[in-house]
This record gives C-alpha cells, structure tokens and sequence, in this order.
C-alpha cells in the first residue's frame, strides 16, 4: 500500500532537500492574517481584563492629546502676543538698539526696500519710532515707550484690533495720543485731556511737550497698556527734530518662511540688525520651545506608566495560554511566529487602544474648540504672555506622533512576553495539566 | 516490502536532571512501513509516549537515529522540525488541545494556513475532510460547544487535513466511552485502509490493540516483543 501524496522515500538527500525546498510556499512566512485573527478573537476571550487595558490607553492617550493641545493652546498664544505686541515676526533694527533704545540708534529708509520682501509671504510691515520717554499728568509720572506709528501700517499690531474709549489715531501726522487703560488709570486721565511728555531729541537735548489725549486702547495684557503710548509718526519726527525710524516690523502671511525673509531683509538694510521674534522675546521663545519638549515628557511620564500594565497583561495572556502556544509549536508553528502573534496581539490591544483614545480626544476637544474663557486668572497668566480667552489648538502631527509613539511602546512592552512564549517548549507544554 | 516511513536505529532517551538518570528509551530499533498501523503497548512508564514524540520530532533522542520519509531528523533546528511537524506529522493527542477561540473549521483550517495554502483551497479541504471524517455538521462550533468525541474527531481532522505521511496518536481514546472509541477507530480504520495514512497510536486500550495491523510492546524503555 502506498499513500496518496508526497515523493518516495529514498536516497535521503534528495528527500532532505524536498522536504526543505517543497513548502516554499509556506516557508519562512509569518502567517500574518492568521495571527491578526488569533489576536482579534483572544481580545474578546480576556473581555474584562483587555477591556480595562484598553480604557486606561485610551485615557491615557485622550489625557495626553488634550494636554497637547492645551500646550499648543498656550505655545500659540504666547507667540501669538509675543508677534502682536509690536514685534511682528521679524524686525530690523540699528545694532545696539535693544541695550540702549533711543532716536540716536534710528535709520533712514532707503527708498523702495520692501521691494526685497515677498508679497505672498508677508501679511504687512510698519515702520516706527519707538523711544523711552516719561509721561505727566498733574498728578503722576511715569516712565513709557512712546511709539511714532502710521495707524494704517498697524493692521499687523494688537493696535489695529483693540478696544478704544474715545478715538484713533487719524494718520502719521496725527499729534495726539492714544493711551493704555492700566496707564489712564495710573495718571488719572480721560480723553481729551493733556499730558506732558518729556524724552530726548536727535541732538541729544531734552524735549518737552503737552500732547492731547485722542483715546484709550483695551489690551489683553495690563502690562501692555501700561508700557506704549502711541502717536502719529511725523508728530514724533518733528518733535525729535529727525526724518528717521527705530524699527521696521514685518508681520509674516506664511510663518515657515521667516529665514527666507530675513534673509532678503538682511540685503536691504545691510548694515542693521535683523533679528526673528525669538530672539526679541527671548523670554516666549524658551517657553514655545519647553511646550515642544513637554509634550514628550507627559507622554513618557502617561504611557511609560502604561506599558507596565501592558507588559503584565501579555505575559499573564502568555501564561495562561502555555498548553495552546505549545500545542500550536507542536502542530508546526514555527518560533518567530509565536513572537509574532505576542508582538501582533500587542500591537492591536495598543492599536485599539490610542483609537479609542484619539476619538474620545476628538469629542472632548469639540466641547472645548472655541475657548476657555481664563479672564479671572487675568494678571498672572499675562506674565506668561498668556491672553485671558484660551483656545486649544489641535496639531495633526501632534496626533500622528502620540499614536506612532504609543504602537512604538506596544512593540517594546511586547518584547519580554515574546521571550516567554518563544521559550515554551511543546512538549513541555503539552505535558502540563 | 513497502516503503518505509519511519526508521529508528539504537535510538535512546535518557532524561539525566534527576538524581537517576531516567531511561526513558533505551537503543530501540523500530521500522515502520508506509500503510500501517502499529499500536505501542506496554506499562505505564514504558516509553510509548516518549517513542511518539520522537518520532514525531516533538522530542530529540540522546542517542541513535530517526530517518522519517527519508530525512534524518536529528539534530535538526527547531525551525525545522517545526517544518517537519507541520508537513510530514499529524498529531492527536489525548486532550483534544483545539484552539477554543476558534470553530472546528477553522481549528482544521489553520493548520492550512500555517502551510501558506490559498484561502479557497484551505476551506475546500478542511470541509471535505470534517465531511470525510462525517461531522460536518460541526464546522461552525466552538470546542466548547462539542462532545469529547466531537472534539476528538475534530483533531483528528486537523491531524490529516495537510495529507501527513505520519498519523501520531497518543492514547486517542482515554477520554472516550466505549461507543465513542468504536467510532473513533472506525475513524481511523477507514483513513488507513482507504486512504493509506500510515497510523501509530500508543494506548493501554486493549480494543485499540484490536484494530491495528501490528502491536509493540516496550518495557522500561526497550522494545520487548513485536507482531501482529
Ligand atoms: N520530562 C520528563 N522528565 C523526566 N522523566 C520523564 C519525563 N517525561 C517522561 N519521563 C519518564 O520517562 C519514562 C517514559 O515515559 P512515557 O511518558 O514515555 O511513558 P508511557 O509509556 O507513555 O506511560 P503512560 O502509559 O503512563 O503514558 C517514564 O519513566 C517517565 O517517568
Ligand atoms: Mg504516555
């Protein structure tokens, strides 16, 4: 009797290089749709345990991504502030002038040098005076940045957007003055009434001059409103006894391309400084750049503590299933594909689980989309450049990156169970009752 | 004389970690020709089971040779005597040892699977084999929903599905009632006789002993009388 399949035994090594060569088609293949199937269905088996697994990934991944966009929240605003407050993105500066700002650091503008600025990348530019003065009413004095402005260059400024009690500036001839609220309040003053103002001129002498209150600007930061009084550039000009400017703003329509900007800045005005708002508000900068680095920590901190369970979860699902990895070693399956099923069953639980997590992430930033009204923490979030309506900001890289770093801890918690079931012999296995 | 199947030389089995060195085989020559079915018999402890894994590349001998459908098999990487099990053996064991998480076609179909075969055939086979093994009835149950001996018939289906040169059963029949046992080894007369699967069951069962074509008795690790 002879059976039905397979060659003659014989000569064993044509026989041995049948038996090596004949399965090809199954050989050194990890049955991937066949371990995804085990995996899916032992899910189900463990429904309580797995199921608690995956509502502390999904918290933690939904707890992590809101924190996200809270910090991306708080990373724009103060970027946002940093660029509003007069900064702009880029500005060009005479060297020296930040240690010691006076009209004697100012520029002449050479005729038709925003030519050298991109229109698609820029929103707008403004040029300014901007120089220490103090400022009386009959009562106070205080000290302040007083900025020559041509109001209709300040649509890239809070300026342009505040609230104001009595009027705006008319244009750059426009001699009066528009005030902060916190500084009104300091000096006791209205609109329409007057204000000494004292600074230095171009020459060097001391200038002093009544100016009449047009109106008072609302900012989101008292310290703002405190700091800059504003008044038609040409006034200034002609108070200082000068043609020029301390400062040319540019307000960037497409972030990305600062450095191109300022590299075309940096060849009209050769011998000025042009610096990025990073290195004006240094102070913003370092804190944009922790909020980048913070949200790693949070996710090692959430998820490391996570993977704990995981690694515990596999290898209790290990153990208890010795007699079926073994049995399955003794049907044939080959070593790598019990590490693959463990790595594949990890992998979905992790999978499943940041899921769950970004869609509950979704609907709980929904409530949250249009802000969070902060004004009673006002002053002290100030200080951080921080604006009282607080609006999260969702980044899909930020998303992208949580969920690759969660599969890419779910491949790791996968390597000691792995080990385990890799070392199940199948007879020992087997035997086990 | 048939070919032959399986060939063991002075193949021994010493489990040396006790105090004792355990013998659990001991320079046992064993032949096997395609188209039988041998029964092992003996006491317990005589190394029935021990014989079985070895043969079946489950267990590797300290000593001797095994040459299964022409290829040497000791001293062969897990990898492929994994590749062994999975092409050449079929195993039934005396727990049933079905995956529960999945049903009687796919416990037979996965085997299949792990072969690399196409979706279609895979489902073509495993059906016609629970058909030919007359359970088709069971394809979409669940271990836990069947009968010992449905269970047992569903292995033994997994166990032949890929057409094994080797069908390996270790006491098949220690969880069944009489009835059932009868019907399990019509099971397996009929895969011998008409197919030709070339069977070793190692059993206590003296029914079992009555439908096979040859007996071998072990005794403490050495085969001691053999014939049919
Ligand atoms: N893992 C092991 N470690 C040590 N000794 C073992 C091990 N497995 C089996 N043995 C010993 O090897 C000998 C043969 O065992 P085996 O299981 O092959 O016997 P058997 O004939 O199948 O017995 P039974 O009829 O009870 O199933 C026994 O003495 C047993 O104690
Ligand atoms: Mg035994």
């Amino acid at each position: 009797m002879t059976r039905e399949t397979g060659p003659p035994g014989g000569d064993p090594e044509n026989s041995r290089s049948e038996f090596s060569n004949a399965p090809a088609r199954g050989r050194n293949r990890i049955p991937v749709r066949l371990l995804l199937q085990f995996s899916w269905r032992n899910l189900w088996r463990h429904r309580r345990r797995n199921g608690i697994l995956l509502s502390a990934i999904a918290v933690a991944v939904a707890g992590v991504l809101l924190l996200n966009t809270l910090l991306r929240g708080m990373q724009y605003d103060m970027m946002n502030t940093a660029i509003d407050n007069l900064t702009g993105h880029v500005k060009v500066l005479a060297p020296g002038y930040l240690d010691d700002p006076g009209i004697e650091r100012g520029f002449d503008t050479p005729p038709d040098w925003q030519q050298v600025l991109d229109p698609d990348a820029v929103e707008g530019w403004a040029a300014r005076i901007r120089v220490p003065a103090v400022i009386m009413s009959e009562r106070e004095t205080r000290g302040i940045q007083l900025v020559g402005i041509d109001p209709e260059q300040e649509s890239i400024s809070f300026l342009h957007t505040a609230a104001i009690e009595g009027e705006r500036l008319t244009g750059r001839g426009d001699r009066r003055l528009v005030i902060g609220q916190r500084l009104a309040d300091d000096l006791a003053t209205l609109p329409g009434r007057r204000l000494v103002l004292v600074t230095q001129g171009a020459d060097g002498r001391t200038r002093e001059a009544g100016f009449r209150i047009a109106g008072i600007y609302r900012a989101e930061m008292s310290l703002v409103e405190s700091a800059f009084v504003f008044t038609g550039r040409d006034a200034l000009q002609d108070l200082l006894g000068t043609g020029d400017v301390t400062e040319i703003s540019v307000r960037l329509a497409d972030a990305p391309r600062e450095a191109e900007t300022m590299a075309a800045l940096a060849t009209a005005f050769e011998d000025l400084d042009v610096l990025s708002w990073r290195q004006l508000e240094p102070q913003a900068a370092t804190m944009v750049a922790f909020a980048d680095t913070s949200i790693y920590i949070y996710f090692l901190i959430v998820m490391g503590a996570l993977v704990f369970g995981l690694v515990n979860t596999l290898v209790t699902a290990v153990m208890e299933r010795i007699r079926e990895l073994g049995m399955l070693r003794a049907l044939g399956m080959r070593p790598r594909s019990v590490v693959a099923q463990v790595v594949t069953e990890s992998s979905l639980i992790m999978a499943t689980g940041v899921a769950i997590g970004i869609a509950v992430a979704g609907g709980v930033f929904s409530l949250v989309a249009d802000g969070i009204d902060l004004t009673a923490f006002d002053d002290s979030l100030a200080s951080f450049g921080m604006r009282p309506i607080f609006v999260p900001v969702v980044e899909a890289t930020d998303v992208v990156l949580v969920a690759v770093m969660s599969l890419a801890l779910g491949l790791v918690a996968s390597f000691y169970p792995a080990r385990r079931a890799v070392k199940i012999k199948p007879l020992e296995a087997l035997q086990r009752r | 004389m048939a070919e032959e199947v399986v060939t063991c030389r002075r193949v021994s089995r010493t489990y040396a970690e006790e105090a004792v060195p355990v013998h659990a085989l001991c320079r046992v020559d064993f032949e096997l020709a395609a188209g039988e079915w041998v029964s092992l018999a003996g006491p317990s402890g005589s190394g029935k089971s021990t014989l079985l894994h070895v043969i079946g590349g489950l267990d590797q001998p300290t000593e001797g040779s095994i040459v299964v459908d022409g290829v040497e098999i000791t001293g062969l990487a897990a990898a492929d005597l994994s590749d062994l099990r999975l092409h050449k053996i079929g195993f039934v064991f005396q727990a049933y040892n079905l995956i529960p998480v999945l049903s009687a076609l796919e416990n037979v179909e996965f085997i299949l699977q792990l072969q690399g075969v196409g979706r279609a055939e895979r489902r073509q086979r495993s059906l016609e084999t629970l058909d030919s093994l007359g359970i088709p009835e069971l394809a979409d149950r669940r271990p836990g929903e069947m009968s010992g001996g449905q269970q047992q018939r569903v292995a033994i289906a997994r166990a032949i599905v890929t057409n094994p040169v080797l069908l390996l059963a270790d006491e098949p029949s220690a969880n069944l009632d009489t009835a059932t046992t009868e019907e399990l080894l019509d099971v397996l007369r009929n895969l011998n006789r008409s197919r030709g699967v070339t069977i070793v069951t190692a059993t206590h069962d003296p029914m079992v002993m009555g439908y096979t074509s040859r007996q071998v008795n072990l005794r403490d690790g050495r085969v001691v009388t053999t014939g049919s």
